[in-house]
């Protein structure tokens, strides 16, 4: 099996973002940019398929030229190749242009790699925007079964079996390939790399194209941010320190009650 | 403005959550409701909510024939917005649709408002929810939203409206993921969006057995168990109960946080509750910075002494 | 400040901290408690392969720089102490090897490293220490075995050993002159563990009396010439100092980091202890200690990377940074107070876990003859 993952480099989430107050846009220019966590998940379970399965994974991305290291590191944990489309004027794009690109993306690395795509892997979210929707619109796009919440998948006749979580358990679908899945969180974590690995991943080369040279021309886009707040801040409250835990009970329950909250 | 609001379905019932859109979008102008799967019956009884009720009739058993019969709906209808609650269908049928219409689409959105300038604006948060994003959509096709459960109230019931009944045709080959079983795991009710208290716990139960403290808080207050993610993760309770970016979003009368260090993923979720308690023992810890009463202590010491003071003022 | 290493290494760097603040730092604590060898954390580190930074390339090593090796060790001596000593034990066990060794020990020895097995070094016994040319432990040359009797002591993973490297009189008459190196196997007849120790600190690190009682040692398992035992040992230990050094610069790091945590959560007098110069000062002078070892440490690897003589900054690195560590784990236990000394916080496991840093791999009293007859010699 022939696997793409789709990743994203966001801004680390254990960082709390907040507005720059000088440009009054998220400020995230100092913070390290890391790959997507779910778009982690989603190599991982690729990797673990391809080496129950047979295959291989390559991963792609679209966004600065700084990108390549995190690409890098990804090469170390299990991908076999990577490519990146680096280009000024394919950035900002929303959720619809970001489909857009990708699908031709997906063309480029097949034609990089000599052979077609069986299973395009998405993380189900970017953990900076959250809208979760260009795994989705991407199976639209390209015409393919979609999945979304994807934990296990598995090989099954005529195609693949896919375990989404669900609000209350799971649900399994069978689809034929290509096919595109969204990735959630599955019961097991990425592997950390090797250092014979990851000192073997710092040192290759990572395929960049500009959008012209991965043959995407550019697209409106449909979402305007008309600007960014921050939703009001709560006040912190009174703190209750005491050496004896009953006292600071009684204390907080007589609180409790003064506001009429029990 | 014309809208088209999806009521999700869930046991043969409208959800709440769709429910409450009818709100915004009355405000905008024209609704439809459309639902698909349930009996006339719940039809009509849906139709009381004063937006006529577009009720699908077919095999709609999957989110691909969702798709198509949604599809073929909107072709029809021409509206200008397209609403669904942010449940995980929700989350799937929207920017589907959206890109089969060439339109844009807003995941997650707390508030939908009337516009001059831009038709529409959406509000919603991004980056765990330390910063609100305000979107306009522009586009060939009609405008796409899923919106937070809880951000608007559902309408008054009052006279009913009509209800239409349309066969949706679904193309055989319009269903690519072939759905094989569903399978029900959690089977317990958790309501979490309509609780008046809700007592949730962290990490900082430290373990299964901990954590049943935050259960026993929960039944002696008569709330409704919560949690973070490091909770579920660690399985010492079931994902339906989790709260924040990736659970439920709740505004309780009253939060309790056990054992909660306080990351956006997780408060942002619950800075709706009308107060706030905080109980850990790192005094650095954030949640204290939105709680109204922070308890800097032991939970294990602290929990068992408050389920025993509530009992007592219990009777 | 740290190691100034390369940008490729500082990305294997970020996983080895997340690996050691996911996998080590609080896992560490039950075992801490309990003595027991933590096998599940030492299973992982070596899918991580961070037990084989001492094999070199030509062997199926990593090819690490030496000064990226100890960026590496001192984040996971950060997370403990016990565990970087238990992985930088098989780096001590291969140092003799690589010294005296031929190709085929060499490589065996190397392959069981890469293999996911523990190297051991045991060279101390009950009445010699410091004075190591005095052991008792002998080998008789038997045909083409020695046979080798004696008792080794405070060794380091000789329970879950897979190759060992024992010191051995081959001629009682000659003194230092007179001991010689040996290889032998996990399982060999006659070799047996005694009871591990119940330390003070570094408890994740298993420590026991390795007993030869009849072991019979085929002549090629001798490393190098008869006779050449104790150089091999000295210059093994000249090497390992300087990593025993990194090891307590990482818990030296540690110390600070929490004692700052600390001191700027803790509010005294309506501020935060941090702005307290009775504070700031014991935190400048923990920095400056512990700075102070980490170059020590860089330069003893830069000159032995040069191929020139280390020992001497090796043994001063060692010395310095084992008292240093001591003072800074004081100084942190000092910081939180009646929290330092609490076994609820975590401090209190690193002043138990620095003392060694001042015993093992020679003495500080033995580092300071070693840098003073060098200094001394030398004029």
């Amino acid at each position: 099996m022939e696997i793409l993952v789709c990743v994203k480099q966001v801004p680390d989430d254990y960082v709390e973002v907040h507005l720059d107050p000088a440009s009054g846009t998220p400020g995230v220019s100092a913070i390290e940019q890391v790959n997507n966590a779910f778009d982690a998940y989603a190599l991982e379970l690729a990797v673990r398929f391809c080496e129950a399965n047979g295959g291989s994974v390559t991963v792609a991305s679209i966004g600065p030229e700084s990108s390549q290291s995190s690409l890098k590191n990804l090469l170390a944990v299990g991908a076999s190749q990577a490519f990146l489309v680096s280009d000024a004027a394919l950035s900002g794009a929303d959720e619809g242009a970001t489909t857009s690109y990708l699908s031709q993306l997906v063309e480029k690395c097949q034609a990089e790699h000599g052979s077609p795509f069986d299973l395009v892997l998405c993380g189900k979210e970017s953990t900076d925007e959250i809208s979760s929707q260009v795994g989705a619109m991407l199976a639209e796009n390209m015409g393919v079964p979609f999945v979304s919440s994807v934990v296990e998948v598995s090989p099954c006749e005529g195609g693949l079996m896919a375990k989404q979580e669900t609000e209350a358990g799971y649900s399994n679908y069978q689809v034929t390939t290509p096919a595109v899945f969204t990735i959630a969180k599955p019961n097991y974590d990425p592997r950390y790399p090797t250092i014979k690995n990851k000192m073997a991943a710092r040192k290759a080369k990572i395929p960049t194209f500009s959008a012209a040279e991965a043959g995407i021309s550019t697209q409106t886009n449909r979402v305007t941010c008309l600007g960014y707040t921050e939703p009001p801040k709560r006040q912190a409250g009174v703190r209750i320190q005491e050496k004896e835990a009953a006292e600071a009970v009684n204390k907080a329950l007589a609180m409790l009650a003064d506001a009429k909250v029990l | 403005m014309n809208t088209i609001v999806y009521l999700e379905t869930k046991e043969g019932k409208p959800l709440g959550g769709s429910l409450e859109l009818l709100t915004p979008a009355a405000a905008l102008g024209t609704v439809t409701a459309v639902v698909a799967g349930v009996s006339p019956e719940v039809a009509q009884e849906a139709a009381g909510y004063g937006a006529p009720v577009l009720l699908l009739e077919g095999e709609l058993g999957c989110d691909d024939a969702l798709v198509a019969a949604l599809e073929q709906v909107i072709r029809e209808k021409h509206p200008d917005l397209v609403l669904f609650a942010a449940t995980q269908t929700g989350k799937d049928l929207a920017p589907r649709l959206a890109q089969r219409f060439g339109s844009g689409c807003v995941t997650d959105a707390t508030a939908v408002e009337g516009d001059e300038t831009h038709k529409v604006v959406f509000t919603r948060p991004a980056y765990g929810g330390t910063i609100l994003e305000k979107l306009a959509l522009t586009g060939e096709g009609p405008m796409f939203a899923n919106v937070r459960t809880g951000s608007y109230s559902r309408p008054q019931t009052g006279a009913a409206a009509p209800v239409e009944t349309m066969a949706a045709a679904v193309a055989e080959d319009a269903v690519r993921a072939k759905l094989v079983e569903t399978v029900t795991e959690i089977t317990e009710l958790v309501n979490l969006e309509g609780a008046d208290v809700i007592v949730a716990g962290g990490r900082g139960m430290v373990d299964a057995e901990g954590f049943k403290l935050v259960e026993e808080l929960a039944q002696v207050l008569g709330g409704v168990v919560g949690a973070s993610r490091p909770a579920i993760e660690a399985g010492w309770v079931s994902r339906a109960h989790q709260i924040g970016q990736s659970g439920k979003i709740v505004a309780p009368t009253l939060y309790i946080a056990c054992g909660i260090s306080g990351a956006m993923q997780h408060i942002s979720g619950a800075l709706g509750s009308k107060y706030i308690v905080a109980i850990n023992k790192d005094e650095d810890a954030s949640i204290f910075d939105v709680a109204d009463v922070g308890i800097v202590g032991d939970v294990k010491e602290i929990l068992p002494l408050m389920i025993q003071e509530i009992r007592k003022k219990n009777g | 400040m740290a190691y100034i290493i390369s940008d490729d290494a500082r990305e294997l760097l970020k996983d080895v901290k997340e690996f050691a603040e996911k996998e080590i730092k609080e896992q560490v604590k039950a075992y801490d408690i309990s003595g027991e060898w933590p096998k599940e954390i030492y299973d992982k580190a070596i899918e991580m392969q961070l037990h084989m930074m001492d094999v070199p390339e030509e062997y199926g090593g990593l090819g690490l720089d030496h000064i990226d090796q100890a960026a590496i060790l001192e984040q996971i001596a950060w997370a403990d102490a016990g565990v970087a000593v238990t992985l930088n034990g098989n780096g001590l066990a291969l140092k003799p090897v690589l010294i005296a060794g031929n190709e085929e020990q060499k490589q065996k020895c190397c392959d069981i490293i890469v293999n996911g097995g523990w190297g051991v070094f045991a060279l101390t016994e009950p009445d010699a220490g410091c004075d190591a040319g005095n052991g008792k432990t002998t080998a008789v040359r038997s045909g083409d075995e020695y046979i080798l009797n004696g008792r080794k002591c405070f060794i380091t993973n000789a329970q879950v050993g897979d190759f060992y490297v024992v010191t051995a009189m081959t001629d009682k008459s000659k003194g230092t002159r007179g001991m010689s190196a040996f290889l032998i196997y996990k399982d060999t007849p006659g070799l047996s563990v005694g009871n591990h120790e119940n330390k003070m600190g570094i408890r994740t690190s298993v420590t026991s009396d390795l007993v030869l009682d009849d072991v019979r040692v085929p002549v090629e398992n001798r490393l190098g010439e008869e006779g050449t035992g104790f150089i091999t040992a000295m210059k093994t230990l000249d090497l390992a100092r300087t990593w025993c050094a990194v090891i307590g610069v990482g818990l030296a790091q540690r110390c600070i980091d929490e004692a700052v945590n600390y001191a700027k959560q803790r509010i005294q007098f309506g501020k935060p202890i941090s702005s307290h110069q009775a504070i700031e000062f014991k935190i400048a002078d923990m920095e400056i200690r512990t700075e102070a070892s980490r170059q020590l440490v860089a330069h003893a690897i830069r000159l032995s990377d040069l191929g020139m003589s280390f020992g001497r900054e090796s043994a001063a690195a060692k010395c310095f940074a084992g008292d240093s560590v001591v003072q800074t784990a004081l100084d942190a236990v000092q910081i939180l107070g009646g929290y330092g000394y609490s076994r609820e916080y975590p401090v209190e496991k690193l002043l138990r876990d620095a003392k060694i840093f001042q015993i093992f791999e020679g003495t500080n009293e033995i580092q300071r003859m070693v840098v003073g007859r060098s200094v001394i010699s030398s004029h």
